[in-house]
């Protein structure tokens, strides 16, 4: 496990390891080595990395007891991982909203306070910091999760369907909704507002 | 949008150390896992078609996975030649199960520098001449001690209180094992050990403990370092295990391994219910001493298949000196934790 290079041509795609494991578990660690560190960073971004760490473990036990009904047609298991860990993110959802409430009123922000010796390159936008997070906390939670998904998890809208079971115009509803409302109490700190479409993964 | 995406950007992408946590929760649900069951290389190794075409059947029946201990230690310790052991596919269920929990439970995650903290109760036999004659008693014993998470018991301090003793089934308690409740010294912090004289691979400490094997076949092979084979060899296999419970912590992924290779010791039985020396009442895994007349049993939580403790219960009355199925010593592990500090030790134990 202590490669972190991405899965390059020349290694079996995530199918292939899942298939494999389901004879031989330990084929598995692989899935957790490819996925992991994103999976978790995007986890601590939502939760904060005391909550983050059950979720991330909790994450790859329910992928590792659901190998069995991976669909082996679906080549790459982001979509699915990214979509175990957004349901386990959906129980703490209280508390996400909790401290972007907190990020809202006071500007501090309690996810990442423990990554403190980054701090400099937020500090300037505090204002915009404090609506993004109003904003966030006051969407529904299916739409922040297809938004967060996109913009932090940088799934493709056809990925973000998949994660979380729904059809394409869904996610593609839910984000511009989302990020209609992001716009919106932009606009009172920010006028200058980027219009950059989706992100597209590489 | 831009803007989305950088708010929370500092958070970074982990190191592999980072999510050391979860990998460990993740590989212990491999060693749980029942396609996890050893036997698949070894078996296919072997030609005879029969084998073959009988399949995953006689493999479970006979084979089993080639366990070699290392003639040659790494560490160079002088092992003689090499024993092979044969891990069994039979498996005690009560292990099994605590294996197949082993990774649900919140992960203590101890630092090199820290403590584990262990509180646990314990009932043994004492045993002694004096000038009234042979004297044996039950003492029994609170206590509270502080491991170094790297290190030997010689750094660990102990806070213990003796509590009132009980009698060795059918012999009547001495008046000095009374005494003993009133020495000087109760519930202050002194030193655990004077000296620790366990072989290398026995410690217990945290740090040793986490580079152990995490797999069943390697635990079992570690479990029986420079045993050979047979009963009494079995025997101390599974005495080892104790000293990996009683007042040690493990990482989710070799305390999964543990309970499966200890399920695979020959002789493991289930014992239907149990009490730990706290009370509690739980099912066991058990093995028979028959050279010593008791069996060791180990017990966990009926529902969550937490360790709670261990007892010794009578099997022979001639060898036991007590009547059969009389408890001869138990132990209650009751909480687990870690500290930044232990206290310093006040004064040292006096003789005895």
């Amino acid at each position: 496990m202590s490669e972190t290079s991405r899965n390059g041509p020349e290694e079996a795609d995530d199918a292939s390891v899942i298939e494999r494991s389901r004879r031989d578990p330990e084929a598995f660690a692989e899935i957790f080595r490819r996925h992991a560190p994103d999976i978790k960073r995007y986890v601590v971004r939502r939760l904060g990395p005391d909550a983050a760490e059950d979720v991330v473990a909790e994450t790859f036990l329910a992928a590792f007891r659901q190998r069995d009904r991976y669909d082996l047609r679906r080549a790459h298991a982001r979509p699915w991982l990214y979509g175990i860990a957004t349901n386990l993110v959906g129980r703490h959802v209280r508390d996400e909203v909790r401290q972007l409430r907190v990020l809202q009123r006071t500007g501090a922000d309690p996810v990442t306070e423990s990554f403190t010796e980054r701090s400099d390159e937020r500090v300037s936008a505090g204002a915009l910091r404090r609506s993004l997070a109003a904003s966030l906390a006051a969407l529904p939670t299916g739409h922040r999760d297809a938004l967060l998904l996109v913009a932090w998890g940088g799934l493709t809208y056809a990925e973000t369907a998949q994660a979380l079971d729904v059809r394409v115009g869904t996610v593609r509803s839910r984000v511009n909704r989302a990020r209609k409302g992001l716009r919106k109490s932009l606009g009172e700190v920010a006028p200058a507002v980027s219009k950059s479409e989706e992100s597209i993964r590489g | 949008m831009k803007e989305l995406a950088g708010l929370r950007s500092e958070v970074p992408r982990p190191e592999p150390s980072g999510l050391r946590a979860e990998e460990e929760r993740l590989r212990a649900a491999f060693a749980a896992s029942p396609a996890a069951a050893p036997a698949a290389r070894p078996w296919r190794r072997w030609s005879a078609p029969r084998l073959l075409v009988a399949g995953g059947m006689v493999a479970a029946a006979g084979a089993g996975v080639l366990v070699t201990v290392n003639g040659s230690g790494e560490d160079g310790d002088g092992r003689d030649g090499r024993v092979v052991h044969v891990m069994p596919v039979a498996a005690e269920r009560v292990l099994t199960k605590a294996a197949d929990n082993a990774g649900r439970s919140r992960e203590l995650r101890p630092r090199v520098g820290q403590y584990l903290v262990f509180e646990s109760r314990s009932m043994n036999q004492v045993e002694y001449n004096s000038a009234a004659g042979h004297a044996r008693y039950l003492s029994r014993t609170h206590r509270k001690v502080w491991y170094p998470v790297k290190g030997t018991s010689v750094d660990g301090v102990i806070i213990g209180r003796s509590l009132e003793p009980r009698p060795y089934p059918g012999w009547p308690i001495p008046p000095e094992a009374r005494e003993q409740a009133k020495e000087p010294g109760q519930g202050k912090p002194e030193r655990l050990a004077d000296f620790d004289q366990r072989a290398p691979f026995l410690r217990t400490d945290y740090a040793y403990l986490s580079t152990l094997p995490t797999t069943p076949a390697g635990m079992y092979e570690h479990l029986y370092t420079q045993l050979g084979h047979g009963p009494a060899a079995d025997a101390e296999a599974w005495n080892r295990v104790s000293g990996m419970l009683r007042e040690a912590y493990l990482p989710a992924a070799q305390r999964a391994a543990l309970f499966r290779a200890a399920a695979a010791i020959p002789g493991a039985t289930t014992v239907g219910t149990a009490r730990d020396a706290y009370g509690r009442t739980g099912v066991a895994a058990a093995r028979t001493n028959p050279s010593l007349g008791f069996r060791e049993e180990y017990i966990f939580d009926r529902e969550t298949y937490q360790y709670l403790g261990m007892r010794t219960t009578v099997t022979d009355a001639a060898k036991a000196k007590a009547p059969v199925g009389s408890v001869v010593a138990s132990s209650a592990l009751l909480k687990v934790e870690v500290a930044d500090t232990a206290p310093s030790p006040v004064a040292r134990r006096g003789p005895g």
